[in-house]
């Protein structure tokens, strides 16, 4: 199945896809390639580009749909790293005469986000669309890269879409991307080392909390769940779920940081004392040891999101067919607030020379049922924010070989409809590898996560005012 | 072309600085010349596009600030400041050194120790193993960084496995106490194979006559290796000493994978490179970036013209 995930992608941003980025810089310092313990490799790929290839491209990144087009069609330049993309973009070329779409993937997360940055600031070389992350979208506004979608009637999409993805790419009056999938975030658990342990999925996080001392006390060795301290993505998106966002930015220069507030430690203090009881485990999210720890039950579940029956799939070896979701915990008993984890977006470029046809594009990419019959499907399986898919029977009803017969949408699908609003700071890439360092410290023992939400927010604020930001709390 | 015409000619080109000899150059001399600067030139273009000219653009680009609100501006001296006054930079140069100190040595010592044994002929198909410890210099630094985080996995990893069964409990061999020397034991498996064939080839070069003549006195074969061999491959140790140092400093990608294997060891600042990296890339601060691999750089040229130094004196004393 799929490997997507904006997310997943993310924590392994700062790995592999690093090297080729820091070529340039370390330029500086390299006198030997040959010697030592660090030449750098990697880099892009370097199958030939057909013979359609535009220019507008990374070095060596191959063509993966069009490429053939009509000379009076619009040539569009397209960027994405999702899997089997190249379905939707030859079935949008075959309906299509006045725009033409070439794809191109230079690479999941920082492996697009890199060239295309430099693009950017370069004033040329950027691709007509792209895939970016819902996230990392304010960090292209705030320079002026986008192109406003409302001339070219984006907002005649607005009612097709989950409330919290438009809102995500709507700013003030303008709209700046089309929202395409998301992550709507519930408990995925292993059925029958539940049942072991005779722990049923809690309703609340008092509940869950008890069951994790519980399972535990049972089984020294076992945890309810991992708690990925490293990762400040995960962290944030189930901040949201707690009232306790810690950012408010709605464009300008002001910016709100609140990460010592009195909902932000309240927050950590209820995931310090599982840490401080050992009641959860605090590994590295998205990892090998996490997958291997989820399929022998050493691990009996995850705070996970749509997309990871597709992502965790392909490293069950033991407990397939033991996997079923159930509804986030709530803090308040009976509400029904979810949270998201990651998800993409496609907006214009303001390089674009097509920027009519590139919107049209965008639109039919995600507001429309042809794509998204062909996305929802694997390899692409993109959990949908368009809401004539995410509504649909057929695609609620979906099974997956790792959930047995259970349906697995049906959870995600429901949670996907309240999630409370969040506006991200534009200078997320900062916030993740800053964040992935400071609340690391909380995984080794050597700082609470009260402690490192102020250290965070001493170290947000340095940086946002370095940054020329207006910063309140 | 004759060999005793371009002899003199050679010299006068190699010593161009004196004028007296400049104005007495023959016509042949001045042709030699400009063949000579022939030859350099397409290097010179390149190099000065592809080295120089960067690094002026990055000594150009510390000295400016660039804000997310407001722009760009001249900033003088204040990103070098910034540097020099940030405890997380210096303390990933000291861990480096540290890096470097230990694995270099040791690394050197391994593959002195295989070279000779290639050199001697004693071991039974020399060149197969030499082929062999030559594998991992071959293996992309990604790649083996990523087969060592598997094998140092310290939930599943054979490694960790190894050290149970021993009787070391809960070892973990990533963990902030283990991750420098889990990375030298890697960077030695990585880049040994590559120093003992340098060390071998400066062996096989070792006159045989001198060596003969040793045996004939009787000397012993260490004392044939550790006084007569070792000092006579000096130059090459240094050669070596000196390209793994300057390897050593860049400390990127084997902390950068592994960082995927165990969170909250490996930081954004752990490294220099890595704190460069995660400057301008992450934040993106690249004016602030540029400075820090400019300091980086000084520091590298400063332990390289040490190091160049030392082998000079060196000479000089023979």
């Amino acid at each position: 199945m799929l490997s997507r995930g904006s997310s997943p992608r993310r924590t392994n941003r700062f790995a592999a896809t690093g090297i080729a980025g820091v070529a340039a810089v370390t330029l500086l310092a390299a006198c030997s390639s040959s010697g030592g313990s660090s030449s750098s490799g990697g880099g892009t790929a370097s199958a030939p580009a057909s013979s359609g290839a535009t220019s507008a491209s990374p070095t060596g990144t191959p063509v993966l749909a069009g490429g053939n087009c009509s000379s009076s069609a619009a040539h569009i330049t397209f960027w994405a790293w999702v899997p089997g993309m190249n379905r939707a973009v030859n079935e949008f070329n075959s309906t299509h005469t006045d725009a033409c779409v070439t794809l191109q993937d230079p690479g999941a997360g920082t492996g697009e986000y890199v060239p295309l940055n430099n693009a950017l600031k370069a004033g040329t070389g950027a691709p007509d669309v792209a895939e970016v992350e819902f996230d990392l979208l304010p960090s292209y506004e705030i320079q002026k890269y986008l192109v406003d979608l409302v001339p070219y009637g984006a907002n005649k999409y607005k009612s097709l879409f989950a409330p919290w993805a438009w809102s995500q790419v709507s700013q003030g009056n303008a709209v700046y991307a089309m929202p395409s999938d998301f992550g709507p975030m519930g408990f995925y658990y292993n059925q029958q080392t539940l049942a072991k342990y005779k722990i049923t999925p809690p309703a609340t996080w008092d509940e869950f909390a008890a069951d994790a001392v519980k399972l535990h006390s049972q089984n020294p060795k076992a945890y309810l769940i991992n708690f990925p301290a490293n990762d400040p993505q995960w962290l944030m998106d189930m901040m949201a779920q707690a009232g306790a966002w810690p950012f408010q930015y709605t464009g300008g220069a002001n910016l709100t940081i609140n990460w010592a507030g009195p909902a932000q430690q309240k927050f950590a203090a209820y995931w310090q004392k599982l840490l401080d009881e050992h009641a959860v485990s605090a590994i590295a999210d998205l990892s090998p040891q996490e997958s291997t720890e989820l399929d022998t039950g050493t691990l009996g579940g995850a705070i996970y999101s749509a997309w990871a029956p597709s992502y965790f799939a392909p490293n069950v070896k033991h407990s397939v067919g033991q996997w079923r979701a159930a509804a986030l915990p709530q803090w308040t008993a009976g509400g029904k607030v979810g949270t998201d984890w990651g998800g993409s977006t496609y907006p214009v470029f303001s390089q674009s020379k097509h920027p009519a046809q590139a919107a049209e594009f965008s639109e039919w990419l995600t507001a429309t049922d042809q794509s998204w019959s062909i996305v929802k499907t694997p390899p692409s399986s993109l959990f949908p924010t368009y809401l004539p898919t995410l509504q649909s029977s057929s695609f609620k009803a979906l099974t997956y070989p790792i959930s047995g017969t259970s349906q697995p949408n049906q959870v995600f699908s429901a949670g996907a409809l309240s999630i409370p609003l969040t506006t991200w700071p534009p200078f997320m890439t900062q916030v993740l590898t800053q964040g992935a360092t400071t609340f690391g410290a909380v995984v080794n023992g050597k700082q609470t996560l009260m402690r490192a939400f102020t250290a965070f927010q001493q170290q947000e604020t340095a940086y946002a005012k370095s940054q020329g930001f207006n910063v309140t709390t | 072309m004759s060999e005793t015409a371009l002899r003199p000619a050679a010299r006068v080109v190699t010593r161009p600085s004196t004028p007296r000899k400049r104005r007495r150059r023959s016509a042949y001399a001045r042709r030699q010349g400009r063949a000579g600067l022939a030859f350099v030139t397409p290097f010179m273009i390149i190099f000065t596009l592809i080295m120089i000219a960067p690094l002026g653009y990055a000594v150009y680009q510390s000295l400016y600030t660039t804000k997310l609100i407001g722009g760009t501006s001249f900033s003088g001296f204040a990103n070098y400041s910034a540097v020099l006054q940030s405890g997380d930079f210096w303390g990933g140069v000291i861990r480096v050194i540290i890096f470097g100190g230990i694995q270099i040595p040791v690394m050197l010592a391994i593959a002195f120790f295989f070279a000779t044994i290639f050199d001697l002929g004693v071991a039974r198909w020399g060149p197969l193993f030499r082929a062999i410890y030559f594998i991992p210099f071959a293996v992309p630094i990604v790649v083996s960084s990523v087969m060592w985080g598997f094998l140092l996995d310290p939930a599943y990893g054979p490694f960790n496995h190894l050290m149970n069964a021993v009787g070391f409990h809960n070892f973990n061999w990533l963990s902030g106490n283990l991750m420098i020397p889990s990375i030298i034991i890697i960077a030695i498996w990585e880049w040994t194979g590559y120093n003992c064939i340098i060390l071998y080839t400066a062996l096989k070069s070792v006159p045989r006559d001198v060596i003969e003549a040793a045996i004939l006195d009787d000397t012993p074969l260490w004392r044939i290796i550790v006084r007569i061999k070792l000092p006579m491959v000096r130059p090459a140790i240094i050669m070596l000493v000196f390209i793994n140092t300057i390897g050593a400093m860049q400390l990127f990608i084997e902390p950068t994978i592994l960082n995927n294997y165990q969170a909250g060891v490996v930081t954004n600042t752990w490294t220099p490179v890595i704190d460069i990296y995660s400057t301008a890339i992450s934040n993106g601060q690249y004016q602030l970036g540029a400075a820090m691999a400019v300091v980086l750089a000084v520091i590298v040229v400063a332990i390289s013209v040490a190091s160049l130094g030392f082998r000079g004196r060196r000479r000089g004393q023979q």
